[in-house]
């Protein structure tokens, strides 16, 4: 039978190295336990969500000549200041943001924007323009691929949720692994057994990417599983699929996993068609789940290691379409949530009134590539020119 | 991409396979054959098909007469009463397995995936699940005829327009979401046309409507300017643009690549390869029913280069593993069966986006594993539904004519799941060297088939 704990006794593991998993060949290399260490959690709004009603330029004229069926009047937004507010479904952004603990980055997006969703969300998840160099590798994935091993052996990446791995984790030797729910670690008693020769066919590129995923799925299995069963019966969080999932997430860090970066997605942001009712629910889960995962990582005194990062592949159109929707758009907001950040609003709110003429859509004022190199170096402590082909300016998103 | 220097398909990837010393006729190609076409095979059909040789066995394939196992009698009357019954999403999803599982084509079932795959619709959006259904019954019936037969009913489909926000698209308020996924991913791919063609296109298509769950065209919700779309001017409508799509010659690079992505494997076909087939399509009004032959007699489908390459989708290997274990006295429940294949990342009728699931080695990730590993444990344990007793493979063994020692036993287990991958060494030396021959024993060893890398990949 094959155990992680007898694995890493082994003294011949090193010697192994080339075609046992990563993370346990870098694990039996590492020193220390890693358990301080930053941790980024980042929330995908899938779809392409309305930046316009998302942070709202009331004072901008054009809002009210561009929103008709879709404006959020004044008195309803979550107060800013005197040019924006947030959604009224954004009350616990808003807390965040009293509180200190809510950046908020306007106008982000990238030059020439695409508006599909596969390609922008593929531009965001790889920091690559040209589908030649992305090689299937994600910006978080080339960026932990850098990053010294975790002492424990867990996956440098953890995507929590059903259907396929975000490209954005996926690196040339860091593992990222999903989840759905606590039980999907278990493995049957009558399947365990090394899942399969080591040290063999190195050319073999299909075959032996299989091996290793199932090597580390095993090898994480227990651990993992008797983590995220821990009882977190204080914490308070809505009903939501969000908010299960920053759950878990939040039992993971409290167990000591020594992953780096989580990923969650949320879906439903493409809003092409009755969007008042719909755009609400979302923000008022984004807003409620993220919250409650500061609220009970602060109660376990463990905030200050964790930043919460969303973004969406585009914004909408500022002109509605007819079906009281928008269509892809350009540019929009990132939020950045957690006691490590410098909160307040980052860059300038794209003017309504004077769109880019060669899209009709707003200009952005950042790159999104900024907030990478940001978070990569101030934040994860990670080299952040080969994770995303260049050098970007930082931006000035986090306290000293 | 391979450069096809060891592979003999190249040059001619598109002939008829003929086995050679080389590339012989064995059960790891009967099985490779049964695996990438349809829902794999039971012990009786591959040796039917080792000894009958490829023609016949494709032949058989192709006319969905390959199975002369498990299909019941009166399959036909017992899918149209799950169908009637399929009235929720849980329920609609079983009624799929079902027919995968028990009916006699499994080809026409594997097409209905592929399409499901390239029009993905999903019901969290359409709610209704007869719409969703009736889509499905297109896939099946139009499935392999020539792709503009097959687009034209599609794009007509309620469930694809709803999906798709169709009924919001009219004159003076024109909504994208139809016309952009038309051009990027149902005909040409992205690259091949601009964002002045998309708004253009979601103009040409206003008017296109449902009322009362059916298609409806209609001329006071139609925007009937000029419209310039692929660098052409005129008064075009929707039916004008799926016609100029049709016609474009990306949209049968598309649809190669398409039949590429479910039936080869990894490096199975360079890009001379694939221009090749491209252009047999386009030669031939894009029939697809031409391409799926050309593709499943071929050298490179039969290539060495081509077998154990590709992973296998997560319903393929579910629904795959219960018809090779020839789970048909007591099957397992299709809803369980339905919901093994969503935990493993494949939720019927419920794709994560319009882009479908990208498949390959996106399958493949460490929980998936672990899944895969627990849903081969689950199957063999007798634990999906139906208060179900364990499976007993020492006795399917035995009936075949295998089963002569623990060491034979799990050589046929290899053979009829994987084609002979070489596991049967390692599986003995996980069971240990006092394992006997009974049933516990061999139930743990096609568990440990079934978890393995191996047996991952078709």
């Amino acid at each position: 039978m094959f155990s992680r704990r007898d694995f890493l006794k082994t003294s011949s593991l090193i010697a192994l190295a080339p075609t046992v998993p990563g993370f346990l060949a870098r694990a039996a290399r590492a020193a220390q336990p890693d358990r301080d260490a930053r941790v980024l959690v980042v929330v995908q709004l899938d779809g392409g969500n309305d930046g316009v009603n998302t942070v709202v330029p009331f004072a901008d004229e054009g809002y009210a000549k561009y929103r008709k069926t879709l404006r959020l009047g004044r008195e309803r937004l979550v107060k800013v200041n005197a040019e924006v507010g947030l959604h009224p479904a954004l009350g616990g952004f808003g807390k965040l943001l009293e509180d200190g603990r809510l950046a908020v980055v306007q106008g982000v997006g990238y030059p020439n924007p695409n508006r599909s969703h596969f390609e922008s969300m593929a531009i965001w998840h790889s920091a690559r323009f040209d589908p030649e160099e992305r090689n299937g590798l994600g910006w978080l994935g080339r960026g932990l691929d850098a990053a010294i091993a975790r002492a424990d052996g867990s996956p440098a990446a953890v995507f929590v949720g059903g259907g396929q791995m975000p490209a954005a984790l996926r690196g040339r030797r860091s593992t990222a692994s999903g989840l759905t729910r606590p039980e999907d670690f278990l493995l049957a008693p009558e399947a365990k057994a090394a899942p399969g020769k080591r040290g063999e066919d190195a050319n073999d590129g299909l075959a032996a990417f299989v091996r290793r995923c199932a090597l580390d799925g095993y090898a994480a299995a227990d651990r993992m599983a008797e983590v995220a069963r821990a009882a977190d019966a204080s914490a308070v969080y809505p009903t939501t699929e969000l908010a299960g999932q920053l759950r878990l997430v939040a039992r993971l860090i409290k167990g000591g996993v020594g992953t780096r970066v989580y990923y969650v997605r949320q879906p439903g942001y493409d809003t092409h068609a009755g969007q008042l009712g719909a755009h609400f629910g979302l923000l008022n889960e984004l807003s409620g789940g993220v919250k409650a995962f500061l609220d009970d990582l602060t109660a376990a005194k463990l905030a200050e290691r964790v930043t919460v990062l969303a973004f969406s592949e585009f914004g909408r159109t500022v002109k509605e379409n007819g079906s009281a929707g928008t269509d892809h758009g350009t540019a929009g907001p990132v939020f950045l949530a957690g006691p490590g950040v410098k909160a307040g609003l980052v860059g300038k709110a794209p003017s309504l009134l004077d769109l880019d003429p060669k899209h009709g859509d707003l200009r952005m004022s950042l790159d999104f590539r900024r907030v990478y190199a940001t978070v990569l170096t101030d934040w994860l402590g990670l080299a952040a020119d080969v994770a995303l082909g260049g050098p970007f300016d930082k931006l000035p998103l986090f306290r000293a | 991409m391979n450069d096809g220097t060891k592979s003999p398909a190249r040059g001619q990837p598109w002939a008829v396979y003929e086995p050679s010393d080389a590339e012989p006729w064995n059960l790891c190609r009967v099985v490779h054959l049964h695996r990438r076409a349809g829902f794999s095979a039971t012990w009786r059909e591959l040796r039917r098909d080792l000894k009958d040789g490829p023609k016949a066995s494709v032949d058989r394939v192709l006319a969905g007469t390959s199975r002369a196992d498990g299909v019941p009698e009166n399959f036909a009357e017992m899918a149209a009463l799950l169908a009637e019954s399929a009235r929720d999403p849980e329920r609609l999803k079983a009624w799929w397995v079902y027919r995968m599982l028990f009916g006699p084509d499994a080809l026409t079932e594997r097409l209905a995936l592929m399409w499901h795959n390239h029009f993905a619709t999903s019901i969290a959006k359409v709610r209704e699940a007869a719409t969703m259904r009736r889509q499905n019954e297109l896939f099946r019936t139009l499935g392999r005829k020539r792709f503009g037969e097959l687009l034209h009913g599609v794009v007509r489909d309620p469930a694809l327009l709803v999906w798709l926000d169709a009924p919001a698209n009219r004159k003076g308020h024109p909504n994208e979401n139809l016309a952009r996924e038309l051009m990027e991913l149902f005909t040409l791919g992205i690259g091949n046309y601009g964002e002045a063609d998309v708004k253009e296109s979601a103009r040409a298509l206003t008017g296109w409507t449902v009322a009362d769950d059916t298609f409806k065209e209609d001329p006071a919700r139609h925007d009937d300017g000029d419209k310039s779309i692929l660098g052409r001017a005129g008064r075009w409508k929707g039916g004008d643009l799926v016609k100029a799509l049709l016609d474009h010659p990306a949209t049968a690079r598309r649809l190669a690549w398409r039949l590429g992505q479910e039936f080869l494997g990894e490096g199975a076909a360079d890009a001379a390869g694939m221009k090749m087939l491209a252009d047999g399509l386009r030669e031939r009004d894009l029939d697809v029913g031409w391409g799926v032959e050309t593709v499943l007699r071929s050298r490179a489908f039969f290539a060495e280069t081509n077998l154990r390459t590709r992973v296998s989708g997560p319903t393929e290997f579910v629904v795959g593993a219960a018809r090779a274990l020839e789970t048909f006295d007591a099957p397992p429940s299709t809803l369980v069966l339905a919901d093994w294949c969503a935990r493993l990342g494949q939720d019927l009728f419920q794709p994560p986006n319009v882009g479908g699931w990208p498949g390959g080695r996106e399958w493949v990730a460490a929980p998936t594993m672990i899944g895969r590993a627990n849903f081969a444990a689950a199957l063999v344990g007798g634990r999906l539904g139906r208060g179900g007793a364990a499976l007993d493979p020492a006795a399917l063994a035995t009936r075949h004519g295998r089963g002569g020692g623990l060491g034979d036993t799990v050589g046929f287990f290899d053979e009829l799941l994987t084609g002979g991958s070489g596991s049967r060494e390692r599986v003995l030396a996980a069971l240990g060297t006092l394992a006997a021959n009974d049933p516990a024993t061999v139930r743990r060893a096609v568990v440990l088939i079934l978890a393995s890398p191996e047996m991952q990949l078709n």
